[in-house]
């Protein structure tokens, strides 16, 4: 998303089928363009400055919203990039000259630069396991560094006066206005298209579970970074705008004051959408214009005071409770139509088993938690994996799924090594984990939920949303035998306990896994749904060839479904064999009951 | 010598000043960005003492007080329905620090005010003169560290609190008051925060914004340190150190952006932090 994107007709990018939908917000977006077109007309050449300043803000509104208010990060920095983009026109308007040469290589600095800053600061904030809040720090910091590297630039910088001046731009303030208007309307649409795309829906899923992404084969560092670079480059833009247009540039165009200004017009506008930000910046930036002068101070504290207010009562914002009387705002839905779509071929011989682990031990400190765990499984088989609690079922599990977790040994998936990598490359190679509590995306629809797994299989679109949803056979089997097909539009917080279950085995599935790991499939489930469950594994891997491993207490379902029984005690493999030869062994009964002495029913 | 001093000193006044921070993040994990306004309130505290033409002193536990009582209100009303969302908890905070700013603007004025010292002139130690003031800092911190260690590790309330921070559900299964330890808590981590503010105005000047350059690098302490006062103690001196070693060697500005860089890379390489180091 670099300048070239931005500059494309935003229009031409959004197919006539994706505006349907948001039919109702096309008078407020043409209300919006009007305002641009007949400004110079309406308004006094005052409140043009005000207003093509307020543009220039907007637009940098708009990517902290993409990052904090759709993808969940929640940022301080976004000023820094503003500043670097003005900061760039400053320099080499003030330095170089204005030339076109100038321009040119002011607005690629302002890009330049301001994307190289990301990349680091991506790289320092989001990496395996890091905590949100430590990206928020990170992102306090970054404006923090830049306005004192900008003051100790002496001269050249302008220090803390920053630089005033230099040669810009020859534009009337209309032209100016229709500058600022358009690159505002082209960042806001460009946002809105890619936001309701269906790759724009990845953010989404990423704000609402973090985890369940890298286990869908997301890698979420990744898509944070790049999306860090280029709201970060969009910033730059709208910063050199501001520079080029203002003739004057200060380190506090880059503070971190003006980064939490950004973060309060977003939350009084509304996050999560995009007409609460804009509107919120262009407003505030407005009325702080008249009112500051007339109340310097009570202005701040009335701001300051609506902030407070909004974060504790109304976390959406001002404006959707607005728009709202209207019919505005409220998501639509389109329904996805459901197809069938052939499974890829198996890319290794078939005879490599599924997985392979090799003397794989978990310590916690001096805690040995798995000791010595050989296990293979092949296509085609079911592994019932039992043992008392705390016997380490769910650690070995987890030591299959995340290259990280283990102590030593090695795994093999499907023939790859998975030596120290990420969930997210153990699931590129074969694997599907379903967790023990239903781990999925509350606020997406049950659709938007079995689309985020199809990422890794079929790209998402950037710019487009699809109308059909294309899953493999056994996924589908699993939405039609729980009834879920038709409640692809439900939001999947609304969905019952069982429903919730199916859908996360069901997304699972649309991975097109070779290996399905299980982790108490079965727990809180009815009878019914406990028999349509049974019976969608045992195709699974009977019909489909797929590996399954389950871990699982109730061993009648066990028993009805497994080719074979893995038993682990106390962090070891002590017996695999079939139902009958596990059940009947002494070994068996005393790990269940405590001694052999006392046989009773494993069961 | 006097480089050694510097850094004593520095280290303490870090600590002074994220003490009050610490018992907020470390038990509830709340970031409490309002943090930087409490300073500044500490800092007109011993102002309006300097004003009332009172025994400079009296600004400790007048700020003290000052900052338990605001506190109380901002737990009860702002902090308390945002335990479940601690982000939004962190803006409401900082725009709370806004508010207060603000208001102390509107009461005081935009202009630098100065407040007197409690102790004034220079100790003679080890053959250098060096501001007394700035000594007395040293101990104030290792006391501000042992009391609050003593606190949380020695009393029945430290017991409680520490069970909170461990798992609350449990704790208040157990019949702990949760809600009332985290009350407490938060009010004592803002009295901390404004006595801070005063402790610190000898040696800077009172302004509306003299508490936001403390803030970030409170914070990232905290960040690094973990949940002990010890370490908190620790990390201040291993921080301070190289923050005054750079404005030394290098120049202030670096100086002054060392701490938030280098804790920034910490966090990265161990995002644990020094916890348990």
């Amino acid at each position: 998303m670099a300048d070239a994107t931005l500059l494309r007709n935003p229009a031409a990018s959004a197919t006539p089928r994706a505006m349907n939908p948001a039919r109702r917000m096309l008078p407020l977006g043409l209300i919006g363009v009007a305002l641009v077109v007949v400004g110079p007309w309406i308004f006094d050449s005052y409140v043009l400055n005000i207003l093509i300043k307020a543009f220039f803000f907007a637009v940098t509104a708009i990517t902290v919203d993409v990052l904090w208010g759709y993808t969940g990060y929640l940022t301080f920095g976004q000023s820094a990039f503003f500043g670097m983009g003005a900061y760039a026109a400053g320099l080499v308007f003030t330095h170089y000259g204005f030339s076109s040469g100038g321009v040119a290589l002011a607005l690629g600095l302002a890009v330049v630069v301001a994307m190289a800053v990301a990349a680091l600061v991506g790289w320092l904030s989001f990496y395996r396991g890091a905590s949100p809040f430590f990206a928020t720090v990170i992102s306090l910091v970054l404006p923090i560094v830049i306005s004192q590297l900008l003051l100790s630039g002496g001269q050249w910088t302008g220090s803390s006066s920053g630089l005033t001046g230099y040669e810009t731009f020859d534009f009337s303030l209309e032209v100016w206005y229709w500058i600022a208007g358009a690159l505002v309307i082209a960042v806001a649409a460009l946002a809105w298209v890619m936001l309701r795309s269906d790759a724009g829906r990845v953010l989404a899923s990423i704000r609402d579970n973090e985890s369940r992404c890298s286990y869908l084969g997301i890698n979420v560092p990744l898509v944070k970074i790049g999306l860090l670079i280029a709201t970060a480059a969009v910033a730059g833009i709208a910063g050199f705008g501001y520079g080029a247009f203002s003739g004057v540039v200060a380190p506090e165009l880059t503070g971190f004051v003006l980064g939490t200004e950004l973060i309060i017009w977003v939350a009084l506008g509304g996050r999560g959408t995009l007409w609460g930000p804009l509107i919120g910046a262009i407003l505030i930036n407005v009325a702080t214009a008249y009112l500051s002068s007339r109340m310097p101070f009570a202005w701040q504290l009335i701001l300051g005071t609506a902030f407070v207010l909004v974060i504790v009562l109304l976390p959406k914002g001002l404006v959707p409770l607005l728009l709202k009387p209207f019919g505005l705002g409220a998501q639509t839905r389109t329904a996805a139509e459901l197809v069938e779509r052939p499974v890829r071929p198996a890319a290794q011989a078939v005879d490599t088993p599924a997985l392979v682990m090799k003397d794989v031990t978990k310590r916690y400190g001096s805690l040995k938690v798995l000791q010595g765990i050989d296990l293979t499984a092949h296509a085609g088989q079911l592994v019932g994996l039992i043992g008392p609690n705390g016997a380490g079922k769910t650690t070995l599990m987890r030591c299959m799924s995340d290259g990280a977790d283990r102590t030593s040994g090695t795994v093999h998936l499907c023939g790859n090594d998975i030596r120290r990598r990420p969930a997210e490359d153990c699931v590129r190679f074969g694997l599907g984990r379903k967790f023990q509590n239903a781990n999925i995306f509350e606020s997406l629809t049950v659709a938007e939920c079995l689309r985020m797994a199809s990422t890794i299989i079929e790209r998402p679109s950037l710019f487009r949303k699809k109308r059909t949803l294309a899953l493999p056979p056994y996924a589908l089997d699993v939405l039609r035998a729980t009834a879920l097909d038709a409640k692809l539009d439900a939001v999947a917080r609304d969905l019952s306990h069982g429903e919730q279950q199916a859908l996360e085995l069901a997304m699972v599935l649309a991975l097109e896994p070779r290996i399905v790991l299980l982790d108490e499939p079965t727990a809180g489930l009815t009878k019914t749904e406990r028999t349509q469950i049974g019976g969608v594994l045992s195709a699974l891997a009977h019909r489909y060839g797929l590996c399954c491993l389950l871990v699982e207490h109730d061993l009648d379902f066990v028993e009805e479904i497994a080719t074979r029984i893995v038993v682990l005690h106390q962090g070891t493999i002590v017996m695999q064999g079939s139902f009958q030869e596990v059940v009947n062994s002494d070994l068996v009964k005393t790990i269940y009951a405590g001694s052999a002495h006392t046989p009773q029913e494993a069961a | 010598m006097v480089l050694l001093l510097d850094l004593l000193t520095t280290a303490s006044m870090l600590f002074v000043v994220t003490a009050g921070l610490m018992m907020i993040f470390g038990v509830m994990k709340i970031v409490n960005f309002a943090h930087g306004a409490l300073l500044t309130m500490g800092g007109y505290a011993a102002f309006v003492v300097t004003q009332l033409q009172l025994s400079p002193w009296l600004s400790w536990p007048l700020a003290f007080a000052t900052g338990v009582v605001v506190g109380a209100a901002v737990e009860y009303f702002i902090v308390r329905p945002l335990y479940k969302r601690p982000l939004d908890a962190i803006l409401a905070t900082w725009g709370l620090g806004i508010v207060i700013g603000q208001l102390i603007v509107m009461a005081f004025g935009r202009e630098v005010k100065f407040a007197d010292t409690p102790l004034q002139g220079t100790w003679a130690i080890l053959g250098v003169d060096y501001s007394a003031y700035r000594l007395l800092l040293i101990p104030v911190a290792f006391g501000l560290c042992a009391l609050l260690s003593g606190l949380l590790n020695g009393t029945r309330f430290g017991v409680k609190t520490r069970a909170v921070i461990m798992n609350e559900e449990l704790a208040s299964g157990l019949g702990i008051h949760s809600g009332r330890i985290r009350f407490i808590t938060f009010s004592l981590g803002a009295g901390l925060g404004t006595l801070a503010g005063t402790l610190i105005t000898p040696l800077s000047s009172v302004d509306p914004g003299m508490g936001l350059p403390w803030l970030v690098s409170a914070f990232m302490l905290v960040m690094v340190s973990g949940h002990s006062m010890l370490s908190l103690m620790l990390t201040c001196l291993v921080f301070g150190t190289c923050q005054v070693l750079v404005s030394t060697y290098a120049s202030p500005v670096l100086g002054g952006m060392t701490l938030a860089l280098l804790a920034a890379l910490t966090l990265r390489i161990r995002p644990e932090g020094f916890a348990r180091g």
